[in-house]
Formats: C-alpha cells, sequence, structure tokens
C-alpha cells in the first residue's frame, strides 16, 4: 500500500473515532437526540447502499474498459466538447449524495481526466432529475427551467476555471 | 471516512432543525443571500428538505434570492463532507471547487431571481 493510502486510511479512521466520540459525549446530554440521530445515519446508509454497489460496479468497469488513453482521449486535454458534454451529462444524471461518487472522480482524475470536467460533473449533480417535479410544483416552472439553465453554464464555467487555474 | 461522514449527517439532521435556519434571516437581500448560502452549506439532508424550508422562507417573505442560494448551496456545498472531498481530492482541488461553488451560489441565485423579474415584467 502506498504511503499517501496509508495516510489517507489513517485520517479516515481518525475522523471515525471523533464522530463516534462525539456521539458517546453527546448520549450523556441527550441520549433520545443521539438514538435520533443513530437511527438517521442508518437510514442514510440503507439509501446510499444501492447507490454505492452501483458506484463501486462502475469503477470496476472503468478499471477493467478504460485505461489512460482512453480517459485522455475521452475526458483529457483531447476531448473537447465531447468532454463537457459527458461531464455535464453525467452529473445531471448521477444519483445519490455527491460524496459517494468521489472515489470513482478521483479514479479518473488520477487516469488522466481534466480537473475542470470533475469539478463541472460535481457541479451539474445540483440538477436534481428526481426532483424536479417536486420543485417545479413548490417554485413553478419558470424557476426550475431557469435555475437549471444556470446551474449547467455555471458547472461549465466553474470547470473552465478550474482549467485555468491548473489545480494539478 | 465515508461512515464518519454518514455518523456526522446523521447528527447535523438531528440537531439542526427547520427552525433554527429559519430564524437567521432578516429581510435585507444581500445579508439573506449570504446568510441563505451559509445555511445552505451547513445543511444536510434530501434536497426536497430545501425546498419544503425554501418554500416556507418565500411564504415568509425572504427575498427568492435568499430562497434559490439557499436551495443552491444546499446541494453544491457541504461542510460536513470537506474531510472526505480533502483526503480524497486533496487540499487545492478541495479549495477552489467549494471557492468556486461558494461564489456561484450567489451569483446563480441573483442571476435567477433577476431573471424571473425580467421575465415576470415581461409577460405581465
Amino acid at each position: 500500500m502506498s504511503k499517501k493510502k496509508q495516510m489517507k486510511n489513517r485520517s479516515g479512521y481518525m475522523m471515525l473515532a471523533v464522530v463516534a466520540i462525539l456521539y458517546a459525549v453527546l448520549y450523556f446530554f441527550n441520549a433520545d437526540k443521539i438514538l435520533l440521530a443513530l437511527k438517521a445515519s442508518f437510514h442514510i446508509l440503507k439509501m446510499i447502499a444501492p447507490i454505492l454497489l452501483i458506484v463501486f460496479f462502475l469503477m470496476a468497469l472503468l478499471n477493467t474498459f478504460l485505461d489512460e488513453k482512453n480517459i485522455a482521449k475521452h475526458l483529457g486535454k483531447e476531448s473537447g466538447l465531447k468532454g463537457w458534454f459527458i461531464a455535464l451529462l453525467g452529473g445531471i444524471l448521477s444519483h445519490g449524495p455527491g460524496y459517494i461518487w468521489y472515489p470513482m472522480l478521483q479514479d479518473l482524475r488520477a487516469k488522466g481526466a481534466l480537473d475542470g470536467l470533475v469539478v463541472a460533473f460535481i457541479y451539474a449533480r445540483s440538477i436534481k432529475l428526481p426532483w424536479l417535479p417536486l420543485m417545479i410544483s413548490y417554485f413553478g416552472l419558470a424557476f426550475t427551467l431557469v435555475l437549471s439553465l444556470y446551474i449547467i453554464l455555471g458547472a461549465f464555467i466553474q470547470g473552465v476555471l478550474t482549467n485555468r487555474l491548473e489545480t494539478r | 471516512m465515508l461512515l464518519a461522514v454518514i455518523g456526522l449527517v446523521g447528527l447535523f439532521e438531528t440537531y439542526i432543525t427547520p427552525e433554527m435556519i429559519h430564524t437567521l434571516f432578516n429581510g435585507k437581500v444581500i445579508h439573506d443571500t449570504l446568510i441563505g448560502t451559509a445555511a445552505g452549506s451547513i445543511s444536510v439532508g434530501q434536497p426536497f428538505l430545501s425546498y419544503i424550508i425554501g418554500g416556507e422562507l418565500l411564504k415568509d417573505g425572504i427575498s427568492s434570492y435568499a430562497v434559490t442560494a439557499f436551495i443552491l448551496s444546499f446541494v453544491t456545498l457541504g461542510v460536513i463532507q470537506l474531510p472526505l472531498e480533502f483526503s480524497i481530492f486533496g487540499a487545492r482541488f478541495t479549495l477552489i471547487r467549494n471557492l468556486l461553488s461558494l461564489v456561484f451560489a450567489v451569483i446563480i441565485s441573483w442571476a435567477t431571481a433577476y431573471t424571473l423579474e425580467l421575465l415576470n415584467g415581461y409577460f405581465s
């Protein structure tokens, strides 16, 4: 295991320990509320488990069928408009909380995907297709359409800015 | 790390209530837009929660600029996820992405509210 990966694992365990201590301390102040928080956490875990499986499956597929050359072609410097299209559409279509997509996105970065496309993907995820009907019922069609268009535009501009800043 | 973040999300869902978010707004557009962005970035949960809270805020006369900023930062910014993002992507990427998201939450909310005002004026 590389040193960087070991460090990441260690910080993960530390963070988990901090959260566990937080739960334990807060339990003494308000046990009922902490049990509710624990219940909420299990509910989230149950909800994201199927999406996590999809993400792991996609990661396995990517690792099997896409090498650095392919990634560079579709999401790297030579990807052009196609790269933006894949990133924005992929972001809009992806489900679940953003953080479960992070390992896959980092995998793509490591294989040569542009940082700007990753940023655009993450921002485009704020268009939540399954929730759009509810948004329309709360705020109206015009609001939903205008906001969604600006989100796509914003995702693209942020991607371009990120590429300009050369984050790597 | 993922389990830790899920644990934190559970805590926040329980301890930060919609009523608490409600009390932060004071009716001034710039202040409320910034508060909307900040409140959205520390709130967690399913997106529909932001619509429900946003809908209530609109009913109470909070500006659409602030409500849009809240809805947008609710899904684009995540203070709780920062340690995970940092550990996976590294500091520089995380910082740039989140700063851009923060700035764009304000820009897009203003652009959306302003465009809708223009459209309403045009069609009425």
